[in-house]
């Protein structure tokens, strides 16, 4: 439902798009009975010629079980919930693929500074590839990314990867991904970060390995 | 309903419509433009503001002023990795549509100049023979040469031509392959042996405008 409207591009993207349509319609079937028995109530016990208001005090057990029911139900969605989304924030979040290759992202008022790694698969050494505003990864190959902020909060956004995460000054953040759709998105920054911060948008292309060893060999190596 | 009940409603309307600042077209367009995109860093008159980093750009000459808004819209100047301030200055000339770069520098040129700041330590006696590089571009009241590309300096904050200075040195301006005018005067900055040179080296132009 989702990826009609943004295209679905990491292994986790599905996930967290499960966990979206689950609170909405968890918390939509809520809203909606809750409102529509709201709305009935107005007209059923509407104001009347004759007939006097009730003050009820909802101990009598027939009346306590309209509430403690929907209040038991709504505890039991709320583990639900809990227990789909510790899944999902425990696989995105928490978990980190050992032994792969690491991108850093460099947040500054306003352009992204992605630090690629040249031909020795590492960074942090002399054939690093610093590209402004472009960042440059292969499908169905797992990176680390290393975020960091030089100024002010950032928060690192790609829309497509259902990725989110906050760029903290002083603080290395790590976070991994597995593009699995090709192709060229956006990134953008999602924490108001000054003026600039509505343009500070970056280019994402997934690649293929092809494609990429081709874009690193142009862009100052050769792939490893 | 009340006097500020409407102004309340008022302003919300033109929020939402986005009304309050939207630049127009014709002679005020560049003055609004100026006042949302440059003035937030350089000051509503261009004085600019040390604390950061964005020097005073009021009285620049028109064309320079041109030449690096064309340059920040190429990603020739403020494309480097370790160039912090050109970094938040290139997605700002890049918001300029390509029509409203000349009215922009225009607008620029014809604010009234202010005084730069002198904030730089240095020995301008030992500035003053170094110098002598710059000189043959940049003149020696440091007024600029429009023949020679070179920029006026002497009315330039000297923090700012302390870091550009660095810069240059360091190759993280100037280095560009396209930029052509960085590229002659990053060899002409790599003349300065170390950071002292560079401090003197300001301490003096500081004097062609009657600082130090």
């Amino acid at each position: 439902m989702i990826e009609s409207l943004v295209p679905s591009g990491s292994t986790f993207a599905g996930d967290i798009d499960g966990l979206f349509v689950l609170i909405c319609v968890i918390v939509g079937v809520f809203f909606f009975a809750t409102l529509g028995m709201f709305l009935w109530m107005l007209v059923r016990f509407r104001a009347r010629d004759g007939v006097p208001a009730q003050y009820i005090t909802g101990n009598e057990p027939h009346l306590k079980t309209w509430i403690t029911t929907p209040h038991a139900i709504i505890i039991l969605c709320d583990v639900l919930l809990i227990v789909g989304a510790l899944r999902v924030w425990y696989n995105v979040k928490q978990h980190m693929p050992e032994d792969v290759e690491v991108i850093g992202v460099v947040g500054q008022q306003w352009a992204w500074t992605f630090v690629h790694a040249g031909p020795d698969g590492k960074i942090d050494t002399s054939d690093d590839i610093a590209v402004i505003d472009e960042m440059h990864v292969q499908v169905d190959k797992e990176y680390v990314f290393r975020l960091e902020s030089v100024d002010v909060l950032h928060s690192f956004s790609v829309p497509t990867w259902r990725l989110k995460q906050d760029a903290v000054p002083g603080r290395v953040i790590l976070g991994w991904f597995e593009a699995t759709l090709t192709g060229e998105f956006g990134i953008q920054c999602a924490e108001m970060c000054g003026i600039g911060h509505g343009i500070m948008g970056a280019r994402l292309f997934v690649e293929t390995a092809e494609e990429h060893a081709a874009w690193m060999a142009q862009a100052g190596g050769t792939s490893s | 309903m009340d006097v500020h009940r409407w102004m309340v409603l008022a302003g919300l309307f033109l929020s939402l419509t986005g009304c309050g600042a939207a630049a127009g077209q014709g002679e005020g367009r560049a003055e609004v433009l100026f006042a949302d995109n440059c003035g937030p860093c350089h000051g509503v008159g261009g004085e600019g503001n040390p604390s950061i980093a964005a020097p005073a750009i009021a009285g620049l000459p028109e064309w320079y002023v041109l030449a690096q808004l064309t340059k920040f819209r190429d990603g020739i100047r403020g494309a480097h990795a370790d160039d912090t301030e050109g970094l938040r200055m290139r997605p700002m000339a890049r918001t300029l549509l390509p029509e409203d770069v000349a009215p922009i520098s225009a607008y620029v040129a014809a604010l009234t100049p202010v005084a730069p700041d002198h904030v730089v330590s240095g020995d301008a006696d030992a500035g003053k023979a170094l110098y002598a590089t710059c000189a043959a571009c940049h003149g020696v009241d440091g007024k600029g040469n429009q023949a020679l590309n070179a920029p006026p300096i002497a009315t330039m904050d000297d923090w700012y031509l302390r870091s550009q200075l660095g810069k240059f040195r360091s190759g993280v301006r100037g280095a560009n392959p396209k930029d052509v005018t960085g590229l002659q005067m990053r060899p002409m900055a790599m003349t300065l042996k170390d950071d002292k040179a560079v401090s003197d080296v300001v301490a003096h132009i500081a004097t062609l405008s009657g600082g130090h």
